[in-house]
């Protein structure tokens, strides 16, 4: 399980990576650099990892975070997101249809629509996992210039995030976001402002799948327990106006003060 | 036909014939220059109103099926297959709408081969197709009965209770996880509407405004057809009232009956709302006088507490009139809420809200008159409303005949409107040409105004500038200028940055310090060298060097000044690096460029003069601050700025 941890303190805005990652997806240049400002966060289906501008003169990248339990993989009904072994969430366009609920799903904001296309796909930073695989680094970490970004297992960049804290206490936040927000992420961050403009939240939140799959894993039986409870509710009422109607039937062949009578037991 | 009927009719058809072409359009152009939708929001009017909403409100064929087959209630027998008729036709025109919605339509069939059983959309299709599925089998013997297919259509009443029962099912699973999509948004749904509840919300306000919705249907279907079972008979033909103010036609009856069913789930529906905002500690958001909460509050007084209030009234209950009123007002409110929790719930995330184009509109409306037309096609020439239908044939209204498929029937039928309808078609069809091209769409880039830079403190008034670069900076009299070049319209001719499709360029694509200079362009770099090629003394005026890139004869400004490239032969080549062809889109290769410039001398002479870290970013820009290095030199000479980016010179 692979990781990206980002020392916003090191970060000089200088996009390098930015740059590189276009040239590794193959991104319209142009159109990247129009986008750059048209998105509020600079990220478009054109430019899938962008340089956010923090308070302070800071700078940090943000692209997907590569949840560990990742909310965009829970809602594809189709399955065309997965998160693979290495760690990255990566985007298989041969099986999408297009209903952009991994957009709205997404805690980051990340995936982005190619929406001036016919043929339109979801666009989203997949970690390099080609390059991964050839055993080379990420192309925007191979771009920085300031090692502000880091590859390697996330257990030992986390390990690597709190000894980096701990040998710099006064200067870095004591926290490492992406440790347990949204259930975990594979990009962490470190930092000595606060990283509310990357859309991390002020509380650390679970994981959204844990909203959604403990009530869609009891379908069947939601499903079994209504039916069931149509047909027994379908049987009483059968029941009760089959009786009702012998009833009457039989107090029409009866005296009144008897059916008087019945009516009392009732 | 009653020319109320007539218009109403054309009035539809108008719409549908709005919707062919924004559908036309929205395939041949794609979703981006057809509709409002954009990365913020992902999910607009198509896939809320129609699909989310239309679901919703076509709960009547699960809620009636419910009290006419398992609560036996006979009563409401009547209104059975209009409710079928009512589902099969809202979930038909959401599939529709939702199959322009989905970016690669032809692909809808994917979710059937291709599972993830852990999604709720997932869910959501599967029990949308599989209802459709059953509305179709529900009503399928009233269609076929007219065709003579006595067999098949026995042999499906059979299997009625069955059908009703899986229908049932279906329905309450994906009416709830139309609620669960979006238990996805915790973080970006307005904190009145979010809520671990929502299942919960959406069924239980489907199930009321469904049955609203119906109650709707028949008192409307009786204005338009036939009053007699629901407004009581005419004078003439017998006797109107017995003298009570609560007379009501046994039909009526039922339907306040019906009504007031639907109120009281309406109330749990209000007592619920309000629960969970408890529950959550959210009351207090009620009263804080955003936008929003005004918005919750209008939703709940329209969608359920007015409804409530009139049904509670026996009087208005029971007179079409106000049952109506209370039906539509439910089932408005129940769309209503439908699009706060898909839309403007949103808003408070979103840079800009969202309003649905046009075409949007067009093809949302028109899949609904379709359906609405599709509707009183059936109803007319099918016996969906049992008792109007026999008056009718009684009547020898338009049924004189018994159906044949190779008579004339069908052609009286369709051809007797089709003049009109072409008439229709071609009005609407230009209108809906010049309303929804694309390339029509009002540009963002076009209107002109200067809205405030992303990034710039907004405390900071003053517009501190620096152009010669030496430290001294003076005021930026904005007022002033503006005056002299042309009132508001002038921003531009500074402003010229404004990049396509931008609506506020953050100041730091090209000034990385808003304190350091706002000159992009450096004079002092260029005249010094200049003085250095020609041997000229320094950089006073008398000494010209500015007349080697401008005209000495013209007013020294940017127009009449050398190109850039006719000195930079190599560094701007056109067409060689993409730099020089994004002159005119941004600035920010500017940065790029004066890197590219530096470092790769940097990095030879490095390893030439064996200076380790010269090529560092630290070298140059000074309060880096890097773990292993020292600040370079250089930088201590400059004057402390507090941005990072600080070019040390």
């Amino acid at each position: 399980m692979y990781g990206i941890l980002v020392d916003v303190t090191r970060c000089t805005g200088c996009e390098k990576c930015v740059d590189a990652c276009i040239k590794a997806n193959n991104s319209n240049y142009e159109k990247a650099q129009i986008d750059s400002v048209a998105a509020r966060d600079g990220l478009s289906a054109n430019r899938l990892s962008s340089i956010i501008k923090l308070e302070n003169g800071h700078f940090a990248r943000k692209s997907c975070m590569h949840c560990l339990e990742p909310s965009c993989v829970s809602a594809c009904l189709v399955g065309s997101l997965t998160k693979t072994p290495e760690g990255a969430v990566v985007y298989d366009p041969s099986k999408c249809i297009g209903c952009r609920y991994c957009m709205l799903a997404c805690p980051f904001h990340i995936p982005r629509y190619e929406w001036d296309s016919t043929h339109p796909y979801v666009m989203k930073c997949a970690m390099c996992i080609d390059r991964i695989q050839d055993g080379k680094l990420p192309a925007c970490v191979e771009a920085c210039p300031e090692q502000a970004m880091i590859f390697g297992h996330r257990d030992e960049l986390l390990k690597k995030a709190r000894r980096r804290i701990a040998a710099n206490p006064e200067k870095y936040i004591n926290h490492v976001w992406g440790e347990r927000e949204f259930g975990g992420t594979a990009v962490m961050y470190i930092s000595d402002v606060d990283l509310g403009k990357l859309d991390w939240p002020k509380v650390p939140a679970s994981a959204i799948p844990e909203l959604t799959e403990p009530l869609i894993s009891k379908t069947p039986v939601i499903a079994m327990s209504v039916m069931g409870g149509i047909l027994s509710i379908n049987w009483i009422i059968g029941r009760r106006m089959k009786l009702a109607a012998e009833r009457r039937s039989q107090a029409e062949n009866l005296e009144p003060e008897v059916k008087k009578d019945q009516d009392d037991e009732q | 036909m009653s020319s109320k009927l007539r218009i109403i009719k054309d009035i539809l058809w108008f719409f549908a014939f709005l919707a062919l072409i924004a559908g036309i359009f929205r395939l041949w152009y794609g979703l981006g220059p057809t509709t409002a939708l954009s990365d913020e929001m992902p999910w607009g009017l198509w896939k809320v109103m129609n699909m989310i909403a239309g679901v919703a409100i076509s709960t009547s064929g699960f809620t009636i099926g419910f009290l006419v087959y398992v609560l036996k209630m006979e009563r409401f027998r009547p209104l059975v297959k209009p409710a079928i008729l009512i589902a099969f036709l809202g979930y038909g025109s959401s599939c529709l709408a939702l199959l322009f919605d989905i970016g690669l339509p032809h692909r809808f069939w994917h979710p059937l081969v291709m599972w993830n059983e852990h999604s709720f959309l997932f869910e959501v299709f599967w029990c949308v197709m599989l209802y459709f599925t059953v509305t179709t089998i529900e009503l399928s013997p009233t269609i076929l009965k007219r065709f003579g297919a006595e067999k098949l259509s026995h042999w499906l009443h059979r299997i009625a209770f069955g059908v009703v029962v899986v229908g049932i099912t279906l329905s309450s699973l994906h009416h709830s996880s139309l609620g669960s999509l979006f238990l996805v948004t915790p973080l970006r749904l307005h904190a009145l509407w979010y809520s671990a509840w929502l299942p919960l919300f959406f069924i239980i306000s489907a199930m009321a405004a469904g049955l609203m919705f119906i109650i709707f249907v028949r008192i409307a279907y009786a204005r338009l057809y036939d009053p007699d079972p629901i407004y009581g008979l005419r004078m003439d033909s017998g006797i109107k009232s017995n003298g009570s103010e609560f007379f009501a036609t046994p039909q009526m009856k039922n339907l306040a009956l019906l009504g007031a069913i639907a109120s009281s789930i309406l109330g749990i529906y209000l007592i619920l709302k309000f629960v969970d905002l408890a529950r959550a500690g959210e009351l207090m958001l009620l009263f804080n006088g955003s936008w929003e909460s005004w918005l919750f509050m209008f939703e709940l007084f329209v969608a359920a507490l007015l409804p409530i209030i009139l049904t509670v009234i026996p009087r208005v209950r029971r007179s079409p009139a106000g049952l109506g009123t209370a039906a539509f007002l439910a089932s408005f409110g129940l769309v209503l809420n439908r699009m706060n929790v898909g839309i403007f719930g949103y808003f408070h995330d979103t840079a800009q809200p969202y309003f649905p184009s046009l075409a949007e509109w067009g093809l949302s409306l028109g899949v609904i008159a379709a359906a609405a037309l599709v509707f009183m096609f059936i109803s007319e020439q099918f016996p969906i409303f049992d008792e109007s239908w026999r008056r009718r044939m009684e009547k020898s209204d338009v049924f004189t005949y018994a159906f044949d498929k190779l008579s004339h029937v069908w052609n009286t039928v369709l051809m007797s409107g089709l003049q009109r309808v072409t008439l229709i078609a071609v009005l609407a069809i230009p209108l809906a040409w010049l309303l929804f091209y694309p390339p029509f769409k009002a540009d963002d880039t076009t209107d002109g105004r200067i809205k405030p830079a992303i990034g710039l403190d907004q405390t900071r008034t003053v517009l501190l500038i620096d152009g010669n670069r030496d430290g001294v900076k003076t005021e930026f009299p904005h007022v002033d200028h503006q005056n002299r070049l042309g009132k508001e319209q002038s921003c531009q001719k500074c402003h010229h940055i404004a990049m396509p499709r931008d609506n506020a360029t953050p100041c730091y694509r090209c000034h990385s310090n808003m304190l350091d200079s706002a000159e992009i362009f450096d004079h002092f770099g260029h005249m010094q060298l200049v003085a250095e090629k020609e041997k000229l003394d320094g950089l006073h005026p008398k000494n010209h060097s500015c007349s080697n890139c401008h005209n000495p004869a013209l007013p020294n400004t940017a127009s009449d000044a050398k190109a850039c490239t006719e000195c930079h032969k190599e560094d701007m080549k056109l067409g060689n690096e993409p730099y020089a062809r994004l002159q005119l889109a941004s600035a920010s290769p500017y940065r790029s460029a004066m890197h590219e410039n530096c470092i790769e001398c940097h990095k030879k002479e490095e390893i030439k003069q064996n200076k380790p870290n010269l090529a560092h970013c630290s070298t140059c820009h000074k309060s880096l601050e890097p773990v292993n290095l020292k600040i370079a030199k250089s930088a201590d000479t400059i004057k402390a700025l507090p941005e990072p980016l600080t070019l040390a010179r």
